[in-house]
């Protein structure tokens, strides 16, 4: 038990960390991303702050960029991209496949 | 409400081959009765530990914000994947001797402590994907009214029932094939199992920048075949395919793969083939 909230605090303290970095912030309302492209700075580490507004639950996922995160409905997290090369990385909303795509351009 | 159908059947599909796997072969081998009550108490933990966890990323979702979850992800992966790969070979070394084991009275407490395993394993694969259905569901479930919710219920229980015929096509897939045959193919299915959650371990870790990527992406295949959706996506969750790997991702999936090998000489096949399903 000591140790979990040992870990608990270590994680909050790196979550304290990154909250230095620079942040992009996605909406995303029952799978429709706003906005659908993200452009962010290439070989930087930087945060895409993750606003679920809609009904459902979301699962923003991409296979290029090795994430994926859960969001209930009204829910709000982040997560953290370690440094991008040039290029396209596309994402979507596992829960709402059909609709739910968009881009990050690294530049 | 396809897609809730498609989603709950997608989640649970994992965890449907690894019980239906485990099941068979314990009816296969009567002398290890003792380990349908783990496989039981596996499933229901993780039913316990989904609801539990599923509930807390709804209520705590800060909490579970950055790189939290993705370590808490890697833990239960990395796990899931040595448990497996252990069970295999473990079914392997004792589906012939197991019977004079009990018997002779030695390794009980070895026996014993495999079944935990198999208890973790079941519990991990249960509760993994079931975390994610429960969010899923629940999100849904909340924006549903009268009929709506009615229809949504259905095509949720419609999609949990398709896994469960995953389950039934595996257990006649015991019978109807000779238990040789159906033995090989659930090893390969499991092993490629790990090699997905392996996968995904190690790609979480790079992102995280703990693993360098070394070459990122050694190559473009999403034009052959998308890991992000459809039959792709099930491939890739079955068996670690990635369309844009990085160079280290290939590296471990190829050690891996030479791992196993090196294990399977170390027990030969033929062991588990010798033992014929109860009742045939």
């Amino acid at each position: 038990m000591k140790r979990l909230l040992a870990c608990t605090l270590a994680v909050l303290a790196l979550n304290a960390l990154a909250e230095e970095l620079p942040v992009f912030k996605l909406e995303v309302r029952d799978g429709v991303f706003a906005p659908t492209r993200l452009e962010v700075p290439a070989g930087t580490k930087f945060k895409i702050e993750l606003h679920n507004t809609g009904s459902s639950a979301i699962e923003f996922e991409s296979k290029p960029l090795r994430k994926e995160k859960v969001l209930g409905p009204g829910a709000q997290s982040f997560v953290v991209i370690h440094g991008l090369e040039p290029g396209e990385y596309p994402f979507f909303d596992e829960f709402h496949q059909d609709i739910g795509q968009g881009v990050i351009v690294a530049r | 409400m396809g897609q809730v159908l498609f989603i709950v059947w997608r989640e649970s599909v994992e965890a449907m081959l690894v019980i239906g796997i485990l099941y068979a072969w314990l009816k296969a081998h009567p002398e290890a009765g003792a380990g349908m009550r783990y496989l039981w108490g596996g499933v229901a933990a993780g039913i316990a530990a989904a609801l539990a966890l599923g509930g807390a990323i709804l209520a705590f979702a800060e909490f579970f914000a950055g790189d939290a979850q993705d370590w808490f992800q890697i833990a239960m992966v990395l796990a899931a994947a040595l448990l497996i790969v252990h069970m295999v070979f473990w079914m392997k070394r004792h589906g012939r001797t197991l019977k004079h084991d009990l018997e002779a009275g030695m390794a009980r407490t070895a026996v014993t402590a495999n079944w935990w395993g198999m208890l973790v394993l079941v519990m991990l694969a249960v509760a993994r994907e079931g975390s994610e259905t429960v969010i899923f569901l629940y999100g849904l479930g909340l924006a549903q009214q009268g009929i709506a919710l009615l229809q949504f219920t259905l095509a949720a229980l419609a999609g949990f029932a398709l896994a469960l015929a995953t389950f039934g096509l595996l257990q006649l897939g015991g019978k109807v094939f000779s238990w040789r045959a159906f033995f090989r193919f659930s090893e390969t299915v499991l092993l490629l199992l790990a090699a997905s959650l392996l996968v995904t371990g190690a790609e979480k870790l790079v992102a995280l920048g703990w693993l360098p990527p070394l070459l990122d992406p050694l190559w473009h295949s999403a034009w052959l075949l998308d890991d992000s959706a459809g039959l792709g996506g099930l491939i890739a969750a079955l068996t670690g395919y990635r369309a844009q790997p990085a160079l280290i991702t290939v590296l471990l999936y190829a050690g891996y793969w030479v791992v196993i090998g090196w294990l399977s000489r170390r027990s030969p096949p033929a062991v588990l083939a010798q033992v014929r399903p109860a009742g045939t």
